[in-house]
């Protein structure tokens, strides 16, 4: 629907809307120095979370409605029990609206999922340890389909170092495929 | 459409088709490809946005019943504990995959005569180790060579592995105190820039399409070369079926465009690429009076033995802050201690284990592996001890084949061109069930010897259909398989399946290593024979 498509509250009465904050106050209440998705659910983070995803506006409605009477606690448990799509439609969109605000990732120390840049040249800090030297201790543990059991190959090498230092090397050809066929 | 046919015509422009098309091509095929998505741009991808988490669970999703776009098609699934995942577009199901790239190991290839189940390849490791380092070098694999899991390599991955985190470290320093295996995971992610692409930044949206296009996909790695050769690549192409002639042999594919309205392309040689979802349906919807139960069915068994890797996931919770919301999502750590069979355990074969990040703060409300809900003012504590607190350990449990595992065609739900929908029916065998409890058992373990005070198990996840495999096996005899060792249907000597429709046994690791390897091989056949291939006049 064009309406939907040009805002997403316009879809959602006062009454709807009013219960959309009772439950939010209910899902994620003011508690530990956070604020309540209520406070937070405000039009912008609503309208930002039924543009991305306008699948979610009449689910949402369904679980509004009027029809499920003005207990928070009630409606939920009947929206468990007879619509779980609904119920997971609401959950998501409370929870969506919370978790997108600015304030709220900053209270919780989540930036987002950001760029960071690998420093492949650094000597990781698993074989600073040690710890693939001890893998590599322990011998080859694939199994060998002639025998049946575990590979025996007497000039394994027992360390990272040794291993680095055979001849296997770095590619020779290139990404295309047609080389060395 | 062109008059004249096509030397060889693919179907699905995904990991395998992408490798065969780039392989012909080079070899100067006249190829064509039709594709039932589109071409993506990556600037489009949700994982640098606000909305990331929200678009991944719709259309972002990986089960294309969730997703429900135009270019997807219905899988009827209630017959299944595990929903298939995949994706329509060029790329295929790369575009969405986490980039684990394990190969699978020799045992894999030699089941029936380590362990007395299922059958083994006509083929094994070694037949297949120059492809891999071939598809390695195509892709742009990051790994660290050496691991003791595995023959020794002539050829190191080309890039230094990726990071493993601080999640992964400190698993890692546990299965190590514990004395088990753990390798830094090959993944094909570019840890540095590689072949025009750049370098992982580590987001760890993998699943929702790279945005960087650090994560080989095949739209990025093989069809802007192979269309460069002269490739055409049709787009928004469903098709319909495979027709074949009088004397059996393919000639081409009727397909419908977007608009509804029917084509047919005319080929030498036709090559499925369509994954072991879509190969087996478009197999069974080519029927025809003299092929009744379907293409190159004369075995009974196309759609039949499918394997999707029955899947638990093991989450530790840890007190000190790990980040672990970031993190390449294919894996950061693996570990194949228990890989092999040891029958003391009470079943056959077993189970990769990779370590994985654990997402934002929206999945950690509602999370979609391991872990529960918590509302009132205790959800604030929960969303602090989980949110980038978590590892998660992801168990791939080998399947083996089971003819009662198959596909059909529904005769009450089709896709948006009319077409039936496939129907899965699966179960997970008994033998997979114990070992996925010994598996999540050790997995508890390890996540315990790392310093988890909390550990949450998902014991057989719905979502987790990744690995689609089986439902036209390989085989030397054509009374008990579908393809022959070189992928080319026995019944129908210019037909191939390349995707993972073809295995005969699943190994217990992510396969899509393991399927361009086996599809490069196959081209690099067509080739060789190329002079002897029959083709209709």
């Amino acid at each position: 629907m064009s309406a939907v498509a040009a805002d997403p509250l316009a879809s959602l009465d006062a009454g709807e809307r009013a219960n959309l904050s009772a439950i939010a106050d209910r899902l994620i209440p003011a508690a530990h120095g956070m604020p309540s998705a209520a406070d937070v659910l405000g039009d912008d983070r609503l309208r930002f979370v039924l543009n991305a995803r306008p699948d979610l506006v009449e689910p949402l409605r369904v679980a509004l409605r009027s029809e499920h009477g003005g207990d928070v606690a009630a409606r939920l448990d009947i929206l468990g029990r007879d619509d779980p799509a609904a119920l997971g439609a609401l959950q998501l969109v409370v929870v969506a609206g919370y978790y997108t605000d600015g304030r709220v990732r900053e209270l919780i120390e989540y930036p987002g999922q950001v760029a960071i840049e690998i420093r492949s040249w650094e000597y990781p800090a698993y074989l600073e340890e040690g710890l693939i030297d001890a893998v590599m201790a322990r011998g080859p543990t694939w199994r060998d389909p002639t025998t049946g059991e575990r590979a025996v190959i007497p000039d394994a090498p027992r360390t990272y170092e040794e291993r680095w230092s055979t001849d296997a090397g770095s590619p020779e050809g290139g990404p295309d495929g047609n080389d060395r066929a | 459409m062109t008059a004249e046919p096509a030397d060889v015509l693919i179907i699905g422009a995904g990991a395998s088709g992408g490798v065969v098309a780039l392989r012909l091509a080079q070899a100067g095929f006249k190829v064509v490809c039709l594709e039932q998505g589109e071409w993506l741009d990556r600037a489009d991808y949700p994982g640098d946005k606000l909305d990331w988490e929200l678009k991944s669970r719709k259309d972002w999703a990986t089960s294309p019943n969730v997703r429900g776009l135009v270019q997807d098609y219905p899988i009827v699934e209630d017959d299944s504990p595990v929903s298939p995942l995949m994706y329509n577009a060029v790329g295929g199901s790369t575009i969405i995959f986490a980039g684990a790239w394990p190969r699978a190991l020799p045992s894999d290839f030699r089941v029936r005569s380590l362990d007395g189940v299922a059958d083994d390849w006509p083929i094994d490791y070694f037949d297949l180790l120059p492809y891999f380092y071939r598809t390695d070098r195509q892709f742009g694999v990051s790994g660290l060579p050496g691991d003791p899991a595995y023959p020794p390599d002539t050829e190191d991955a080309p890039m230094p592995p990726l990071p493993i985190g601080s999640a992964g470290l400190k698993v890692a320093r546990a299965q190590t105190k514990l004395g088990w295996h753990w390798w830094p995971e090959f993944n094909s992610i570019n840890s540095t820039p590689y072949d025009g692409r750049r370098q992982c930044v580590q987001r760890s949206t993998c699943q929702s399409g790279c945005n960087e296009g650090a994560k080989a996909s095949t739209d990025l790695t093989h069809w802007p070369k192979a269309v460069a050769l002269g490739a055409r690549l049709v787009t928004g192409a469903r098709v319909r079926r495979i027709e074949t002639d009088a004397s059996g042999l393919a000639t081409g594919a009727t397909w419908i465009d977007r608009d509804g309205t029917e084509h047919f392309e005319a080929a030498r040689v036709v090559i499925l690429a369509a994954n072991a979802i879509g190969t087996p349906r478009l197999l069974l919807l080519s029927s025809s009076p003299n092929h009744p139960d379907g293409l190159a069915n004369s075995s009974g068994l196309v759609g039949k033995r499918l394997m999707m890797h029955p899947f638990a996931n093991v989450g530790g919770l840890f007190e000190e802050p790990l980040m672990s919301w970031q993190g390449q999502f294919g894996d950061l750590i693996e570990s194949l201690e228990f890989y092999e069979t040891d029958e003391k355990r009470g079943f056959v074969r077993g189970a990769r284990w990779g370590l994985a990040p654990t997402g934002g703060p929206i999945n950690t409300a509602l999370p979609s592996r391991a872990g529960e809900q918590v509302w009132g003012a205790d959800h604030h504590g929960h969303v602090r001890a989980h949110l980038g607190h978590g590892a998660n350990w992801g168990l791939f449990a080998e399947d083996l084949p089971d003819e009662a595992n198959h596909i059909t065609l529904s005769t009450t739900v089709a896709d948006t061109s009319g077409i039936a929908a496939p129907e899965i029916h699966y179960r997970m065998s008994d033998n997979s069930r114990r070992m996925l409890d010994f598996h999540i058992e050790r997995a508890k373990e390890s996540l315990d010897a790392a310093g988890a005070y909390k550990i949450e198990v998902d014991r057989l996840m719905r979502y987790s259909g990744w690995h689609l495999l089986g439902t036209a096996r390989m085989g030397d005899d054509p009374a008990v398989s579908v393809v022959d060792r070189w992928n080319r249907a026995h019944d129908v000597p210019n037909l191939y399946v390349v995707d993972g429709s073809c295995f005969v046994t699943s190994s217990g690791v992510n396969p899509t290593s393991t399927i361009v390897a086996i599809a490069l091989r196959a081209a690099d056949h067509m080739i060789e024979t190329r002079f002897e291939q029959r083709v209709p006049v």
